[in-house]
């Protein structure tokens, strides 16, 4: 597991980072992200699935779920 | 003087800009190495997006000369914040509000091909009844493929202290006051119980990221120097994960010791009108500009000044009614009101750097004027204060002091004395008004209705 995390562990581009990410984050982010984008790209297909259902009167966008 | 003394105490780890104090107003300098972020920011209609959603103050460009020519790009005075207050004064909801407006804007970042470059609960402020992003230079270019550079520091700062609040104990919070730059993962771990560990965002944001913060602590291979990528639909899904995570946690402000104290005080109906008739006059009669209300409960009395539009910063020890004082600003949309928790025996102080990152309370004073209502008893007696060390205390800490003076006779007082041996013979009305007599002018003195209680208005010496 350490061997494989740490070819994933990034040498992060910019130089005059100025905060320090911390190694193990980095490593831990790589592997949430893996899992939940595979959510988010669900959840944005089923829109465009939703779409073709409801065919060309679904002018619906994209919300932005801010909190007040 | 050096130039690092109109530099601000707290404003030095960024090497992009830094705040400065001039002719006592305060500016940004931005240094040339933020101009490509700077410039993104503006022209991406980020920064107009962000400060018409309220999620980020607003600045003006100037031409004010910058502290540090050389590496100067611009100088912008951002929007005056008229009190500074720090997240282990802050209750359950506010932090947990502040947490999810980073996130916000974090997300709104993205979508303008911007990064937050740090997640510090002390980049947000609570200005006008709402968290909002103080730091305009937070913001990087972010490049596809890159992680989230402030995850850490954001699962310290906010998620780590919620949690411990929702699932352990209210009063963790405090653990900010000495891990400055949030709590450690690994504590927290160990702090959280066992059914934390059932909620997946626990688990893998707080348990799991611990451990593997320990383990590469140790590294046994040499790192890779190879990119490891993350897509921005993986940084969105991170977000939602940790906006959800915070959603989840709630805590309800009761089960302390003050959180009902209004339904069990002695007062009687006409008691208690009188004495906001008196407070509320006396308030439109000096006409301060800001409030500090000492011992404010869920802030009814604050209120007779934040109603006129005078900004009323309202402290409480209790951890509950500073969260109910929250609730209500909130639902009503209320923008002069900062509910605060404070311990007045024992007051925050400087922290950070050179003991002059964080502004103790004493700093941040003094006030136009104090609410001291319904507290001297526990100074007095509670926590053997002398009378004229309170006196002192109160006249560093405003310029007019609006107090209650709560007689022996009292059946508040009566109760804190039940439990002890009386040591305070000095404990009267007229050694009180001495007292105070030496640093204030007593301007008004009236005996409450219905009661053994007497208010006063005094003004400092």
């Amino acid at each position: 597991m350490i061997i494989f995390a740490s070819h994933l562990l990034s040498g992060l581009a910019s130089p005059d980072l100025y905060l320090d990410p911390g190694s193990g984050s980095i490593l831990l982010q790589l592997l949430l992200a893996a899992l939940l984008g595979a959510g988010v790209l669900l959840r944005s297909q089923w829109s465009k699935i939703k779409k073709l259902f409801k065919g060309k009167d679904s002018t619906e966008e994209d919300s932005d779920d801010d909190e007040e | 003087m050096t130039k690092n003394n109109i530099r601000l105490a707290a404003s030095f780890r960024d090497p992009n800009g830094f705040i400065f104090k001039q002719d006592g107003k305060l500016y940004r300098q931005v240094n040339q190495s933020y101009t490509s972020e700077y410039s993104l920011l503006m022209e991406s209609g980020l920064y107009a997006k962000l400060v018409k959603a309220g999620l980020l103050i607003s600045h003006e460009e100037t031409d004010v000369h910058p502290v540090e020519p050389a590496q100067s790009f611009k100088v912008i005075q951002p929007e005056y914040i008229p009190f500074i207050s720090y997240p282990y004064e802050w209750s359950f909801g506010l932090l947990k509000e502040a947490a999810l407006k980073t996130l916000s804007i974090q997300k709104r970042a993205l979508k303008a091909g911007m990064t937050l470059k740090d997640a510090s609960a002390y980049n947000m402020q609570f200005v006008r009844g709402k968290a909002v992003l103080i730091d305009s230079l937070s913001f990087d270019i972010y490049h596809e493929g890159e992680p989230w550079v402030a995850y850490r520091q954001f699962c310290q700062h906010f998620l780590a202290p919620l949690a411990l609040m929702a699932h352990t104990d209210i009063r963790l919070s405090q653990l900010l006051r000495v891990y400055i730059d949030g709590i450690p993962l690994d504590l927290a771990s160990r702090l959280l119980p066992y059914r934390s560990r059932l909620n997946f965002g626990l688990v893998t944001h707080i348990h799991f990221h611990a451990r593997l913060q320990k383990q590469a602590a140790n590294p046994t291979e040499q790192r890779d120097t190879n990119a490891g990528r993350m897509t921005k639909k993986g940084m969105l899904g991170l977000i939602e994960n940790l906006k959800s995570t915070v959603k989840r946690l709630e805590w309800k402000p009761a089960g302390t010791e003050w959180g009902d104290y209004y339904q069990i005080t002695n007062y009687s109906d006409a008691a208690f009108q009188h004495k906001q008739s008196l407070v509320s006059n006396w308030i439109s009669q000096v006409g301060p500009k800001q409030v500090w209300d000492l011992g404010a409960n869920d802030g009814t009395f604050s209120r007779l000044a934040s109603d006129k539009d005078i900004l009323a910063i309202s402290f409480d020890i209790d951890p509950a009614a500073v969260e109910q004082n929250y609730r209500k600003a909130k639902e009503k949309k209320e923008q002069n009101i900062v509910p605060l928790l404070l311990d007045l025996t024992n007051p925050s102080p400087a922290i950070g750097w050179h003991n002059r990152e964080r502004d103790s309370l004493m700093e941040r004073a003094p006030a136009d004027m104090i609410l001291a209502l319904a507290v001297i008893h526990h100074l007095a007696i509670s926590n053997n204060v002398p009378l004229s060390q309170t006196a002192d205390f109160f006249a560093d800490t405003g310029k007019w002091l609006v107090i209650e003076f709560v007689p022996k006779s009292d059946s508040q007082v009566q109760k804190l004395l039940s439990s002890r041996k009386d040591i305070f013979p000095n404990y009267t009305r007229e050694a009180f008004e001495e007292a105070f007599a030496e640093r204030f002018s007593i301007r008004e003195k009236t005996a409450v209705e219905e009661s053994e209680r007497f208010l006063y208005l005094m003004e400092k010496k």
